[in-house]
């Protein structure tokens, strides 16, 4: 029997193919290979302008444009000694939810969902459940409305830079923003409601779950590297020691381990992580969609990402109310060239994201180092499709390589970030 | 039914293709007058063998583009490039410069076989005759419609030529030089509303040269302002390494 393949998967960002070796009803070998060319990032900011790299490594991702500028933000602070005001960091988590509304609503309604109910885009849709289709544009907008506000566009923000904000939006438009997100908190939880009905494999990862974690929020923008199953906690600055990354021949993406063994990041990860931090209404979307944290299967991190987006607008709406009564400034403080190096890291919709530079006395680049969510959890994937493929290879053909795919889409990968 | 519609991405962000389900309001009017024949990031299925439409981001960087787009300008009718990566190269093409084995060692290591048949990053435009372009880093998804419905409706589009300073003033933005700092709307092709600089942020050039710009009063207006012309050309390469340009 020759291999079995999926070219591009499809309803993925980026290229990538899945290959399996069956034999005689038997699963030999099965890997992800990541065809999505190279553009080196890593070697194109090096002598560059040190305020020139949060634009260009925006460019790796345009689905997570505002989390590669602001970790790249936040390792350029680091490296250059710069501290922002209270209400630069509270802004800039208004624009990590923005990129996780309109993230977890693509991934969620045109990404996903087809596979729940047996069609091959979100398209036909429009004409057998409108309403569903319109839920999902209205929250997809409401993150894109959230980026534009804050950032100046829904994809690549302008106004985010090293030291602060370039303009800031109007307060009145604010309020008004808070009061949408609070309108559309039904749309949030109809959401969780929608993917509790979508059954899920009975399935278990063997890898461990990095998230970053803190004692005041629900970190996505902050906090330090916790491991769930490892038990430990690091801050980012070390992440070059905890985080091995290996180069591969199928791949153009390299693969990571942390301990000696795979590990995933994301929504799932981060509710393990943090479950006790989420709003009252996500903890009760969480309990009501029968998840416990902590979830092992791979599946829930759908659902996971479901129960953000309930939290995301709670604690959106209460971000824009302490904005409007905190005062203080967001332009940005004045940076003082010098040479250093430093790192940094947020979570982005698909999990942990690190940055870090080195710039000489002039502010001039001269070396950075990128790993993504997704490079992340290529090695975890691959192991999760090696214990999953021999328990579905009996279904038919197609049915057989859609349930792989459903499992590489539950990792909602983003295969241009996992190469860059 | 409408116009049959391919979307195909080289290598890019998909920051313009994200933009293209951005159109919220408008998606599903869309969706109405064409035939979305193939969209990998959207919808299972194949590469059809006819089409009539085919929209391409991205940067050609392997030989597989090259001849994919090849086949893609001999089916389809009509080829819009989308995008900074499509249109002069963008941020992918700096990878061009200089030496690209080395930039292959720095991020991969020696002696790894990865990243097969990778070839000096480019342009679109630079591989194959478009037919339309929509420039920009991301696209504007205004100005996308425009080009579309003048696409559907068989009328040619022709982007602004002239440089990004008229439309600025028009804002009543103050000029970045007068505040000391660097600024590429001087150089560079407007029709997106100066957006960054009324945010508060310099041009960075994205859209690409203007036609129309007068380079040697731009080499004049950095020097006045303490810019060196190796500095202006540094800042002007971010976008544009695809092309030989000189001040």
């Amino acid at each position: 029997m020759p291999l079995l393949t999926v070219e591009h998967v499809a309803r993925i960002e980026g290229h990538g193919t899945i290959t399996v070796d069956v034999h005689d009803g038997e699963v030999r070998d099965i890997s992800m290979d990541v065809v999505e060319p190279a553009r080196f990032f890593e070697s194109i900011v090096v002598g560059r302008r040190f305020d020139e790299a949060p634009l260009i490594t925006s460019r790796i991702c345009g689905i997570c444009s505002p989390n590669h500028a602001l970790t790249s933000i936040k390792a350029m602070e680091a490296a250059l000694g710069v501290d922002v005001s209270e209400r630069t960091r509270v802004m800039r988590k208004l624009l990590v939810y923005g990129s996780y509304l309109q993230n977890h609503a693509t991934h969620l309604y045109l990404f996903a969902a087809p596979d729940f109910v047996g069609l091959p885009s979100v398209f036909p849709l429009v004409e057998t459940h409108p309403e569903v289709v319109e839920r999902a544009l209205r929250i997809k907008k409401l993150g894109n409305d959230l980026t534009t506000l804050v950032g100046g566009r829904p994809v690549h923000p302008i106004t985010a830079v090293v030291g602060g904000f370039t303009s800031e939006p109007d307060p009145h438009v604010l309020e008004g923003f808070a009061e949408t997100l609070r309108e559309l908190a039904e749309d949030l939880t109809e959401t969780v409601g929608l993917f509790s009905t979508f059954e899920v494999p009975d399935f278990s990862t063997s890898g461990d779950m990095l998230a970053l974690s803190s004692e005041d929020d629900y970190a996505i923008y902050e906090g330090d590297v916790v491991a769930v199953d490892g038990g430990w906690r690091k801050p980012v600055s070390a992440y070059r020691d905890f985080i091995r990354e290996q180069v591969l021949t199928h791949s153009n993406a390299k693969h990571s381990m942390v301990d000696g063994r795979t590990f995933m990041v994301g929504a799932l990860p981060r509710v393990n992580a943090s479950s006790d931090s989420l709003t009252q209404q996500a903890k009760d979307a969480l309990r009501n969609a029968g998840v416990s944290a902590v979830s092992r299967n791979t599946f829930h991190n759908n659902m996971c990402q479901a129960v953000e987006l309930v939290d995301a607008a709670g604690r959106c709406a209460g971000y824009i109310d302490q904005l409007l009564e905190m005062g203080g400034s967001t332009a940005p403080v004045s940076v003082a060239v010098r040479a250093g190096e430093g790192a940094g890291a947020t979570e982005a919709p698909r999990g942990t994201l690190y940055h870090s530079y080195r710039v000489d006395d002039d502010g001039i680049i001269t070396a950075g180092d990128v790993i993504t969510p997704t490079a992340q959890n290529l090695a975890n994937l691959e192991a999760d499709m090696r214990v999953f493929a021999p328990t579905v290879v009996g279904l038919p053909r197609d049915e057989f390589l859609l349930s792989l795919e459903q499992l590489v889409r539950a990792y909602d990968p983003c295969l241009s970030c996992a190469v860059h | 039914m409408g116009a049959r519609v391919v979307v195909l991405g080289l290598a890019s962000d998909f920051g313009c293709q994200v933009q293209l389900t951005n159109i919220e309001d408008h998606l599903l009017d869309v969706l109405g007058l064409i035939d979305l024949s193939y969209w990998q990031l959207a919808s299972s299925g194949h590469m059809p063998d006819e089409y009539d439409v085919a929209l391409v981001e991205g940067a050609v960087t392997t030989d597989e583009h090259v001849e994919l787009l090849r086949k893609v300008r001999e089916t389809a009718a009509v080829v819009i490039a989308i995008g900074s990566c499509a249109v002069t190269g963008g941020i992918p093409a700096l990878a061009g410069t200089g030496d690209l084995e080395g930039r292959y060692e720095a991020v991969y290591g020696e002696g790894t076989d990865v990243a097969r048949g990778r070839t000096r990053p480019v342009a679109v435009t630079s591989v194959i005759e478009v037919d339309y372009i929509v420039p920009g880093c991301p696209i504007d998804t205004g100005e996308f419609l425009k080009v579309l419905s003048r696409v559907l409706g068989g009328l040619s589009d022709k982007p602004s030529e002239q440089p990004m300073c008229f439309a600025c003033k028009t804002r009543e933005n103050v000029c970045f030089f007068e505040k000391g700092e660097m600024c590429l709307g001087v150089v560079t092709r407007s029709g997106c509303h100066a957006r960054c600089i009324s945010l508060g942020r310099p041009c960075t050039g994205c859209r690409g040269i203007a036609p129309e710009a007068n380079l040697g009063a731009a080499r004049d207006v950095f020097e006045q302002h303490g810019f060196e012309t190796a500095r202006s050309l540094h800042a002007m390469n971010l976008y544009n390494t695809n092309e030989e340009v000189a001040l």
